[in-house]
């Protein structure tokens, strides 16, 4: 089933916002793939590309304190109103077990569950297909580099596993034939690339 | 019938990326560039049509010219890198398409079948190749051409008259000329110095005579064709044809006594006083500097003397001898130029300065009163029985000696043939075996100048309906005259730096700025260019090697061994 990331706070066609506490915090990370059941048969996936941890009245009076003790600091973290939330681009749904990378024909509902998917699932979804970059690429107030650089890190995990190393290259060859009229914004995903390890292996 | 070809399973190089009739295809290339060169043949997989074309240009492109101009190996890691390069850097062919052959509807599909069906039962033509009037769709396959497609265009190696004359560069799949087709026009051999002309002029020789169809005059300026000889750059041996083809090649020396390579040849050639007419005298006006009056003072010399006659009298004539007169004046001699002008009604003082400007060619030793044998027409009774002659001229080596038996030579020869053909033409007799004139250093007789003096210029133009060709091999094919160059059918050339020379190769051809790149590029050695009407279309080849195998080959003898790769790669695998 994957962790439960936390609960729908606010969503559209395109992106949504979970809201979680901050227990949960620990196992989702930018880059994630994650997805909302919905009805019976159908989910929606989406990529982490935001954590947002906004104040409230009491940790605006703390900061401005001196010698915070420690157990009001757990405090504050465990029992705080206001919760952290974190924006997820929609990339695409799963439909009685076929995967599609299209905008969700509509989106999740308040207090839906978000899980964090396994590795299992990230590789069905990101097998064979890479048309949920056209999602990210479009999404030109994203980090765009970033963001595919940390999905393509954790893809790569979850493909090499299963013996497909050759994922990586294939994915980045289908950003290179994207972008090449982009010379910019490729330039930068490839630099970003460099930049996460992976043990590379000599393209063929 | 079956037109798909089993020895064509070439590798495939590219697709179609675009291009037009006007401008060439381009192909977007999947291999490595360096693994194609420009003149290289390319088949064009374009569904019913299939498509012929040359390699004119390679070019090396980029999605976006920043993609080129970053060395963006340094920035990434290098697998990165490589599939960046991969996806945005590309090399192009572009494709001269010059030829296109009906392929017919799907194998194995119903159409096909109906389609094979209409041209056995001669529904429908057998397809051939013709000039290319429409264009391949994009993205349809581009492969290197195999042997089995030289051959439909070449034609096969093994048939009658297609004498391979080299092998192209890529894939080393024999190339052929049709000799039938090479002795209907004229044709040309071109190349620098030291390209191999003298070798693959040797080698179409060598053809001709083993095809055995077509008679052969040589006009052999540096006494190389006949007998053995020594090449001049590497020193090793080279065979003559003498020595191959024995008694059906007639080397003649011209001049008594004449030595051929320290041979003696199989006869000498003397020139009757008697077959000097005025014609051949004015056709030398240039060369001996003659005036205007000239022809007037040959008009009474026949007069006096007979068309037969006249050069000898005329020679025995003594310039400005005088003799004292009863009156004790001094007069003209009667054995005397101006005696004979005066009774002539000839202006003496041209008569005298003809006689003196005539005198080189009454010192000339080959030509005397009464030669020993007949040979202008020993010469005419070889190549009519379909033997073949060299001319070699000794040390005779100046351009008068060149022009006057080149002209009284092929004068007789014309009127042979000419008699011959409306024979065949009118009376039915036998049809006339063809003649190729082959005319070494042909700038010297072919010239702008020297090309009104001579009868080549109008064997170039008329004699190809009277069965007569010249194979002119030349260094300099600027130096020779327009009118030549524009009627030579086939031209194979070797490598040419010149651009005038290269313009003047390419004289009369479409797509000439296209080949005129591929001229200038050819290998110095052992490359040559096949263009005109005599090939179907231009090809850039390796040509054959003159030497023991050529002729192991030619001759049909087994000779030496060869590896099993070589005749595998002549099968076209």
């Amino acid at each position: 089933m994957g962790k439960i990331i936390g609960h729908l706070l606010r969503a559209s066609t395109t992106r949504f916002v979970v809201g979680c506490r901050v227990s949960e915090m620990e196992s989702p990370a930018f880059g994630s793939l994650i997805r909302v059941p919905l009805l019976v048969g159908t989910e929606i996936y989406g990529l982490i590309y935001d954590m947002h941890i906004d104040d409230d009245g009491l940790v605006r009076q703390l900061v401005t304190a001196e010698d915070i003790d420690p157990s009001v600091i757990a405090d504050n973290r465990i029992n705080r109103n206001v919760p952290l939330e974190i924006s997820v681009l929609a990339v695409g749904y799963n439909q009685d077990g076929r995967i599609h990378h299209l905008l969700p024909t509509r989106p999740p509902l308040s207090l839906d569950v978000i899980y964090k998917c396994t590795d299992e699932q990230l590789r069905e979804f990101t097998t064979g297909r890479f048309g949920y970059f056209r999602h990210i690429l479009r999404a030109k107030d994203l980090p765009v580099d970033e963001l595919l650089a940390a999905h393509l890190r954790d893809a790569h995990k979850a493909n090499a596993e299963s013996g497909n190393s050759e994922w990586i290259h294939v994915a980045t060859q289908e950003l290179i034939v994207l972008l090449r009229d982009d010379y910019p914004t490729l330039m930068s995903v490839l630099s970003a690339l460099s930049d996460i390890q992976i043990p590379r292996e000599k393209v063929t | 019938m079956d037109t798909k070809d089993n020895t064509n399973s070439q590798q495939q190089i590219g697709y179609v990326v675009g291009g037009s009739l006007k401008e060439n295809l381009r192909v977007r290339l999947t291999i490595p560039a360096q693994a194609i060169q420009e003149g290289g043949f390319v088949i064009i997989e374009g569904g019913e049509w299939q498509f012929y074309g040359l390699v004119i240009d390679i070019q090396l492109g980029a999605t976006d010219r920043r993609f080129a101009d970053e060395q963006s190996e340094t920035r990434l890691p290098q697998d990165i890198a490589r599939l960046l390069h991969r996806k945005t850097l590309y090399t192009n062919l572009e494709v001269l398409p010059t030829l296109m052959l009906e392929r017919g509807p799907e194998p194995g599909s119903p159409e096909y079948q109906s389609w094979i069906e209409q041209i056995d039962l001669g529904q429908r033509p057998p397809p051939s190749p013709l000039p290319v009037k429409t264009i391949p769709p994009h993205h349809v396959p581009v492969r290197l051409a195999g042997a089995g497609d030289i051959a439909e265009i070449f034609g096969r190696q093994g048939e009658r008259g297609n004498f391979v004359i080299g092998y192209t560069r890529e894939g080393g799949h024999p190339v052929c000329i049709n000799l039938d087709k090479l002795v209907q026009r004229s044709s040309g051999v071109f190349g620098a110095t030291g390209t191999g002309k003298s070798f693959l002029t040797r080698l179409v020789l060598a053809g001709l005579m083993q095809d055995d169809n077509t008679a052969v005059l040589v006009f052999d300026m540096h006494n190389e064709y006949g007998y053995d000889d020594t090449a001049s750059d590497t020193g090793q041996h080279v065979i003559g044809l003498k020595t191959k083809f024995r008694s059906r090649v007639n080397v003649v020396g011209l001049g008594q006594g004449a030595q051929i390579r320290g041979q003696t040849p199989d006869f000498n050639l003397e020139i009757a006083e008697r077959d000097i007419t005025p014609e051949d005298i004015e056709l030398l006006t240039r060369e001996l500097n003659l005036t205007e009056t000239t022809p007037t003072t040959l008009e009474a010399l026949v007069g006096s003397f007979g068309r037969k006659g006249w050069f000898t009298a005329f020679r025995k004539m003594k310039s400005g001898a005088l003799i004292e007169t009863d009156g004790g004046k001094k007069g003209p001699a009667p054995d005397s130029v101006a005696a004979w002008a005066n009774s002539a009604g000839v202006h003496p003082m041209a008569a005298e300065a003809l006689h003196s400007k005539l005198g080189r060619l009454f010192r000339l030793p080959y030509i005397v009163e009464n030669p020993a044998s007949e040979g202008i027409r020993e010469i005419v009774d070889v190549l009519e029985s379909g033997q073949h002659a060299m001319l070699s001229f000794g040390r005779h080596e100046t351009d008068l000696d060149y022009l006057l038996v080149s002209n009284l030579l092929t004068r007789h020869i014309r009127q042979a043939w000419e008699q011959r053909t409306n024979d065949f033409r009118s009376k039915g007799a036998q049809e006339p075996r063809p003649l190729v004139i082959v005319v070494e250093e042909a700038h010297k007789l072919l010239n702008r100048e020297m090309a009104a003096q001579t009868t080549f210029s109008t064997i170039a133009r008329e004699m190809r309906k009277y069965y007569v060709t010249l194979m002119i091999v030349d260094q300099r094919p600027s130096q020779i005259y327009d009118e030549v160059m524009s009627q030579l059918g086939t031209r194979i050339s070797g490598w040419l730096g010149d651009d005038d020379d290269i313009r003047a190769v390419l004289s009369g051809l479409a797509g000439r700025d296209v080949l005129r790149g591929m001229l200038a590029r050819l290998q110095p050695k052992e490359e040559v260019l096949l263009l005109g009407w005599g090939v179907r279309m231009p090809l850039p080849v390796r040509s054959r090697r003159y030497d023991k195998q050529f002729w192991n080959e030619l001759q049909g003898k087994s000779g030496g061994k060869r590896d099993e790769g070589q005749i595998l790669k002549e099968l076209g695998y």
